[in-house]
């Protein structure tokens, strides 16, 4: 066994140690136990990971371990990125949960189930064979669904969040299943070396059915529209640590599926698998960032955010499959670490986002940006948190997704001379939807950076709000230091993704460079350091010159211009809905939002208004239109079923002895 | 399995026992009244008893003729026993007023039952022609009349019947087919159809204690609205 077996089985052994003891210790020691030992599997997770994208492949076959299907593990570099993005984001959500007792989730069911969902994230990819992967994968929904249900003795729309993620993962585990069955049952074997050996021989009559349904299934774990209803609702609902866990980890597991089945597993495929992937990953960004926008629950404009850059992760996965399948291996090797890239960076700031706004709504009891502001002084640790992550989110040149979208675009770019009719529409199109979703980013972090954490206190929770505790601050600064490490030396991991990418697609390494990002085979050069360098010194110039100027001249302290109508108050600040309303304008026909304005007026006057009330709501419209009807359809198919169940003893028997009779008959006549 | 040599009288013995068991399902389709049923259903149990016996002076197995004494005792003796003292407890209904079909009707679905086991049986018999197997579909007939008894009857005791008679057709066909089954299967069995018919029996008496009545169509209240 080497380093990557030994770092992987210690990890599992400690997670599952972890969640053992979580069932055993007495309740006061319960969260540090699960916290260290939850650091303690992401950090032998992460080595494990780091170990194998170099190269270094382990695999196992054990099939006594696991009951009728066996255990296969076989860890290659591109498990070795999963596990490694997973290791890290365990390690700053495990470092927050020793301290999440403050937060009242003790409980031995839902601290037990912390240490096996990491260890479920660990072991999906690392997975060597369509048992394992599903086992693993269910294990995976299962545990993250006690943890996403923690809190619903406080919260009702809880249970609600739970039901649809309970029901949504596991029509998603239904589509992955048939899609690998059909995949394994053509190779004859259910281990993944034999579906890729048999993959050439597999007719397109049951390629790509196994395609469509693995991409079901694997997309609506990573949010994708039209099938991410459950992100939005699961996600800001969990305790944040486990929406840090799952935003930043978990979704990430479905991008590795549809590259892992479709790239690597079935050979890659025709181009319109590939269009299919690119076209539903646009979609996402821009309606994922679209709603992040408008919206104003802080939680929920992140689970949007990781809507959103799913697609755009999507949309680099399409790029490549696309570009391998017209036969241009260096930008398929250049769209694939540009995905594998920003599933990096991603990770980092959406841990980071998460956890401040955990940190934010243990202080304030509130995720409505309405009703934050003024944080800044009260808890500057968590602001500077949220300002880096913010930063990092919104795809600006001294933030991390820059990097990962300036080599997305550069792929889709250099790809345009591609021939064919289909490219010709889908590359510029992707490139649109790129450039407006990196817009919209920036408006949403401005938002919930500018209106959740500077200004005033807008609600009595943000007035009276107070830092976490060391715990949840450690865990800030560690993902803050990811964030701002991936923005300025990408190039540590950069060559190394791109092996693993180039390893994928059978392509030389798509990028190379130290210092500066050169990209091989097409021209293209970035060096983040430089960039970084150059604009701090920039603005310090600017900030410098100005307050250079300003010394200069005398000034005179006077109270600030509130055009005589008394001292200004919070409620004559910006909020969120209010910074969102031009957006929700310009996307109007999109978005569909309801408003209702009611006015009333005293009973003496008509003139007189006594009180003007004002209703936003802002429905999922993809939810309304699709899920919606089915919903519906399915209560009334339900309700239809209760009159077969009239209570009589005797149709009951009845319904089995026809049947039964039925059956008879029919062997009769069709033997 | 070796299909069983059978001397000829053995076979006409066979023959008139199936046939027995045959009618006395039909009978109990037949007759309304409470206490004859019972009578036909305890000379159903004696006919299948008479069958196991039959089977096993042909075999010459002694192991056989143990099982057609408990057989004899169970369905003949016991069963019957336990209906008589169920009715008995079950108020002073002594007929099956108004069954959900009507007997007429009733038979008529027998006679097409009978048919339709006969036909589904004809691979069965072709899987080893013999006397015994020739008999199979006299079981699975008696099988289909019992789960017509138990849905077109609304008297607990009926139901209970009905019950017996299906599982009394199962019995038969295992004895007919597989020339004796295990001694501890049959008895593992026939225990668990005294313990069904005590549950049952018990679940009688609450149902009148509850309702006043011992018809099934009380229970329909309790349902899912």
């Amino acid at each position: 066994m080497n380093a990557v077996g030994w770092g992987l089985v210690s990890a599992v052994v400690v997670a599952l140690a972890a969640t053992v003891a979580a069932l055993a210790v007495p309740r006061r020691h319960r969260p540090a136990v699960t916290g260290v030992g939850v650091v303690a599997a992401g950090l032998l997770g992460t080595v494990a990971g780091v170990v194998a994208t170099t190269g270094t492949t382990w695999s196992v076959a054990r099939p006594d371990l696991l009951p009728l299907i066996g255990l296969e593990l076989d860890v290659d570099s591109l498990s070795g990125v999963f596990l490694a993005v997973g290791g890290v984001v365990a390690i700053a959500a495990g470092t927050y949960a020793i301290g999440a007792a403050r937060h009242g989730l003790d409980g031995p069911g839902v601290q037990a189930a912390l240490p096996a969902f990491v260890a479920s994230l660990l072991l999906v990819p690392a997975a060597g064979s369509v048992g394992t992967l599903l086992y693993c994968w269910e294990l995976m929904a299962l545990t993250s669904l006690v943890l996403v249900v923690a809190e619903h003795r406080e919260r009702p729309a809880v249970a609600s969040a739970g039901l649809w993620y309970a029901v949504m993962t596991h029509a998603g585990f239904v589509a992955i299943m048939v899609g690998l069955l059909v995949a394994a049952g053509a190779a004859g074997d259910g281990s993944f070396a034999a579906i890729r050996a048999a993959a050439s021989g597999l007719s397109p009559a049951a390629a790509s059915p196994a395609f469509l349904a693995c991409l079901a299934g694997f997309g609506s774990k990573a949010g994708m529209v039209p099938l991410h209803p459950w992100l939005p609702r699961a996600h800001p609902e969990a305790p944040s640590h486990v929406s840090a866990l799952m935003s930043a980890a978990m979704v990430n597991l479905g991008v590795y599926g549809i590259v892992r089945v479709g790239v690597d597993l079935l050979g890659g495929g025709p181009s319109w698998w590939w269009v299919t992937v690119l076209v539903l990953g646009a979609v996402s960004a821009v309606y994922g960032i679209l709603q992040a926008a408008v919206g104003s629950d802080l939680k929920r404009l992140l689970g949007y955010s990781t809507t959103e850059n799913m697609g755009l992760v999507l949309v680099g996965v399409g790029a490549c499959g696309m570009f391998a399948a017209a036969g241009s291996r260096a930008l398929a090797g250049l769209a694939l670490t540009a995905a594998l890239l920003h599933v990096m960076t991603h990770a980092a700031f959406k841990t980071v986002l998460f956890l401040s706004a955990g940190s934010v709504l243990h202080a304030t009891g509130t995720r409505d940006l309405d009703a934050l502001g003024g944080l800044r002084s009260r808890m500057p640790v968590t602001t500077a948190a949220f300002g880096v992550g913010a930063l990092a989110a919104s795809a600006l040149p001294p933030g991390a997704a820059f990097v990962s979208e300036w080599l997305l675009l550069q792929a889709l770019i250099h790809g345009l001379p591609a021939p064919g009719v289909v490219p010709a529409v889908v590359l510029p199109l992707g490139v649109a939807a790129i450039a407006l979703t990196a817009g919209l980013a920036v408006a949403t972090f401005v938002k919930a950076f500018g209106i959740g954490f500077l200004g005033r206190p807008r609600g009595a929770g943000a007035a009276a709000a107070a830092e976490s505790g060391p715990a949840a601050l450690t865990a800030m600064v560690l993902a803050g230091l990811a964030c701002v490490a991936a923005a300025v030396c990408p190039t540590l991991v950069l060559p190394t993704l791109a092996e693993v990418a180039g390893g994928v697609v059978h392509a030389v390494p798509a990028v190379s460079g130290t210092v500066a990002i050169e990209l091989v085979g097409v021209s293209g050069v970035l060096s983040p350091v430089l960039l970084v360098v150059t604009l701090i010194a920039a603005a310090a110039a600017v900030v410098g010159a100005l307050r250079l100027l300003a010394r200069r001249r005398d000034r005179r302290r006077a109270r600030l211009w509130d055009c005589g109508a008394g001292p200004l108050s919070a409620r004559m600040e910006y909020t969120a809905t209010s910074f969102a309303e031009p957006l929700q304008r310009v996307f109007d026909d999109v978005l569909a939002p309801e408003q209702d304005v009611d006015v009333s007026h005293h009973e003496e006057s008509r003139y007189l208004v006594a009180a003007v009330s004002y209703r936003r709501e802002l429905p999922d419209r993809v939810e309304r239109r699709l899920y919606t009807p089915l919903l519906d359809a399915a209560t009334a198919w339900g309700r239809a079923g209760r009159g077969l169940a009239t209570g009589s003893v005797h149709r009951y028997l009845g319904y089995g002895f026809v049947t039964l009779c039925g059956l008879l008959a029919w062997l009769v006549v069709t033997r | 399995m070796e299909p069983v040599v059978m001397s000829p009288p053995a076979a006409a013995l066979l023959d008139v026992a199936a046939g027995a068991l045959l009618l006395t399902a039909v009978l109990v389709v037949w007759r309304r009244d409470l206490p004859t049923i019972l009578r036909i259903f305890t000379a159903h149990g004696l006919a299948l008893g008479a069958l196991v016996g039959v089977l096993a002076w042909a075999q010459r197995s002694v192991e056989l003729g143990l099982v057609t004494i408990g057989v004899l005792a169970v369905r003949g003796g016991l069963l019957p026993w336990l209906l008589r003292r169920a009715l008995a407890g079950a108020g002073p209904a002594r007929r099956e007023v108004r069954p959900v079909v009507n007997v007429t009707a009733s038979l008529l679905a027998v006679a097409a039952l009978v048919l339709l086991a006969f036909s589904v049986s004809v691979p069965l018999v072709e899987l080893g022609e013999s006397p015994a197997t020739r008999a199979v579909p006299v079981a699975v007939a008696v099988v289909l009349i019992g789960l017509l008894v138990l849905v077109t009857r609304r008297h607990t005791i009926s139901q209970l019947v009905g019950f017996l008679l299906v599982d009394n057709g199962i019995t038969a066909a295992g004895f007919l087919t597989t020339s004796g089954i295990g001694l501890v299967v049959e008895v593992g069995v026939a225990l668990d159809v005294l313990l069904a018919v005590l549950v049952l029996q018990v679940l009688a008496g609450r149902i009148r204690d509850t309702f006043g009545d011992v018809d099934l169509g009380e229970l329909r209240e309790l349902r899912d609205r």
